[in-house]
């Protein structure tokens, strides 16, 4: 009888959804690369401790994580005020173009020139973001195809910037310079005279840059924010339900503009770890692959802000991990897009968990000759979805 | 290069037939859109659609040798695509924006992944001998001068782009079908209370609009050019997404929108020539559509308000008409 109390708590039962939706559709991953690859087993292999097996690789890992946990909170903010939206890649792209051309041009020390880029990646963010924040809010202009749209003219602005104004004249490829020391993000381990050898390790091998701290600020912020101001009751409150909401007196069309607003300050700070941490110079395509990443996390860690870091670095080591199989495999990194888009699929069906269920009390109630208990079943399913991401 | 002469390199016969190629695949994603915003059930994974029967008709013309067996496969897997995202949003309740952000990322994976499969190559299908679709030559049109290159020579998918857009507004306007799927795009639950089956509607609106933009794939990779590429939609699914707003929902206007981005597409190449930034140039119709959508937001809200103030007269002199 414990046991199925257990069971039915929500926090568990959303858990057990997540563990078992990864759990499917790394199933599959593995079923598909037995069907295509000539070595499966060291193929899956490479692809699920590949990043732990050399510091540079867990370094990469790492990296991708610190992106992916931004972009997660972005998103989870978002979601939690049950508003949707799309546009993390263009206000990532606003965040690297803006702090790009701070690592770039502002002649000043590092101890301000990068502090500065981050305000300014994280203020064009915030600007990106309330557009579509103001547009849903004022006109209940669609946020979907407003966000999409922003995404379409950021990118062209970015190249356009990129190309016209930084790119060296003449250069065959479209790239800025190679950020000055002064523009790039410092590695997260202080160049102490005690710490020197392990500085120099990550500084050569993995580098991990402080960043890290700044996004685990930024999960702290974001939890705050939700759970402990009055703000974040009225974002709970509007994703509950919008009407009870505005008939508490809660001003909604505030609290969307915001909410897209701050979701846009963080994707902007992720879009600023791309130029100023991981490639450390602006390139054309640099938010490839990472458009839709946000949502991902933020669903696999069901928009709790204390989970992102968790589910950030899961599927952060997913990505790696298909990178890693790819080089030393013959299995592209691809399948890793597959295996995301399953657990996207399973994670978001709220009927799957009612219906194994349903399977198992009939086949039950089959051997048992039960026939009553079947409508009751019926019953509990309806119950079940509720909860609309 | 000097102004006049690209002037007049834009106002040629030749540019007007390009920009109607550009925009083909946009009208046909558009199309598919459109259909499904009508009905409520927001399809987002056109693009999706698009690519996986894009790979499709390559793949299976170039193995049956048959160009027109790839392209009903191609149709085929589009459908069967808007089949697995209706499934997931309309039976197993998974939210429909992210299950067709889900099948997008499905589409772009799983299309680079069977074609580094097959051929060994991750960037484009090159090593297949695929088919293409026909030209088509107009008689009689053909013979017009200006009239002729912009309308006659194109492939098939060009003319049935606005053939599936005749049938589409047919559909949509002239049959109990189509009432139904503006009706369950309207007001469900309204819908819902006069015995239309909600969920049935927004699956068929969805396979329809999969049947649609799966045109908008095959214009691409076997019409358009005659190969597929990794991502090659590179959009397109999106933009026919935008166009349905800036069209103002209606299918007419979709196809007007979806030429409006074709002819921005097709400007930007030649005024590259006059050192005019082509990224300025694509800028605007995304730029217009964000003006459209505010536009149209603002319109609903006036229509609504005005409904609500015309019902408030009536009470009023229903009631007046009581008491006297």
């Amino acid at each position: 009888m414990k046991k199925t109390s257990l069971l039915q708590r929500p926090a568990v039962r959303e858990v057990l959804r997540v563990l078992l939706a990864i759990s499917i559709a790394l199933i599959i991953g593995f079923i598909i690369t037995l069907l295509v690859s000539k070595e499966p087993f060291e193929a899956y292999k490479m692809f699920l401790i590949g990043p732990l097996t050399r510091l540079n690789r867990a370094g990469e890992w790492i990296k991708e994580s610190i992106t992916l946990m931004l972009l997660g909170l972005s998103v989870a903010l978002v979601f939690k005020a049950n508003l949707f939206s799309l546009g993390a890649e263009g206000q990532m792209l606003m965040g690297a173009l803006t702090s790009g051309v701070i690592a770039l041009f502002v002649p000043l020390p590092g101890y301000l020139r990068i502090p500065l880029a981050l305000v300014v990646a994280g203020a064009s963010g915030f600007i990106w973001g309330a557009i579509p924040g103001f547009l849903k809010a004022k006109l209940k202009a669609n946020e979907i195809v407003s966000t999409l749209m922003l995404n379409a003219i950021a990118l062209r602005f970015y190249d356009y910037i990129l190309i016209f104004f930084i790119k060296r004249p003449g250069a065959g490829y479209n790239a800025s310079d190679c950020f000055p020391k002064d523009g790039v993000l410092p590695t997260f381990i202080p160049n102490l005279p005690f710490l020197q050898d392990v500085y120099q390790l990550f500084n050569t091998k993995a580098n991990v840059t402080i960043m890290l701290y700044i996004a685990l600020i930024a999960v702290y912020v974001v939890w705050r924010l939700m759970f402990r101001t009055p703000y974040g009751y009225e974002l709970r409150m509007l994703g509950a339900n919008e009407n009870f909401a505005s008939y508490g007196g809660i001003d909604t069309k505030r609290t969307i503009v915001l909410t897209f607003a701050i979701s846009g300050i963080l994707a902007g700070l992720a879009g600023a770890h791309l130029g100023m941490g991981i490639h450390q110079k602006l390139i054309a395509n640099i938010t490839v692959s990472l458009a839709f990443e946000g949502i991902v996390v933020a669903l696999l860690a069901r928009n709790n802000p204390l989970m992102v870091p968790i589910s950030a670095l899961a599927y952060g080591y997913l990505r790696a991990g298909a990178d890693i199989m790819e080089r030393s495999a013959d299995v592209s990194r691809e399948m890793v897009l597959i295996i995301q888009a399953l657990i996207i699929l399973l994670v978001t069906a709220e009927r799957i968990l009612p219906m194994i269920k349903q399977r198992i009390e009939t086949r039950k109630n089959m051997s048992a000759g039960a026939p009553l208990a079947a409508t009751q079943e019926q019953a509990n399913i309806s119950e079940g979805g509720n909860d609309v991401i | 290069m000097s102004f006049d002469v690209v002037l007049r390199s834009i106002f040629s016969a030749v540019f007007f037939a390009s920009v109607l190629r550009i925009s083909t695949p946009i009208i046909l994603a558009a199309l598919g859109g459109l259909i499904t915003e009508l009905s409520g059930a927001i399809n987002i994974a056109l693009e999706g659609i698009m690519l996986v029967s894009a790979f499709t008709g390559v793949v299976v013309s170039a193995y049956l040798h048959n160009t027109l067996l790839g392209v009903l496969a191609g149709i085929a897997a589009g459908v069967l695509i808007a089949a697995l995202l209706g499934y997931f949003a309309l039976y197993l309740k998974a939210n429909i924006i992210l299950a067709g952000t889900a099948v997008n990322i499905l589409a772009t994976g799983g299309t680079i992944f069977l074609l580094y499969v097959l051929t060994g190559d991750k960037g484009n299908s090159s090593t297949l001998a695929s088919g293409m679709a026909p030209n088509v030559h107009i008689p009689l049109i053909k013979e017009i001068p200006f009239i002729g290159t912009v309308l006659s020579g194109h492939h098939i998918f060009v003319y049935l782009a606005f053939v599936l857009t005749a049938l589409l507004a047919t559909l949509l306007y002239r049959t109990r079908l189509g009432t139904h799927i503006r009706a369950v795009g309207e007001n469900p639950v309204a819908a819902a209370s006069l015995g239309i089956d909600v969920r049935k509607t927004q699956l068929i609106a969805l396979l329809i609009s999969g049947f649609l933009a799966s045109f908008g794939g095959l214009t691409m990779s076997m019409a358009y050019l005659n190969i597929f590429q990794r991502e090659m939609t590179a959009g397109r699914g999106f933009i026919g997404l935008a166009a349905v707003y800036l069209g103002g929902r209606k299918p007419w206007g979709t196809v007007l929108a979806a030429i409006i981005f074709g002819f921005a597409d097709a400007l930007s190449n030649q005024l590259g020539s006059l050192n005019i930034p082509s990224q300025l140039v694509q800028m605007i119709p995304y730029a217009v559509t964000i003006l459209a959508l505010a536009v149209y937001a603002v319109r609903e809200q006036t229509l609504k308000r005005e409904r609500q103030r015309k019902f408030q007269e009536q009470e009023e002199h229903l009631l007046k008409g009581e008491t006297a």
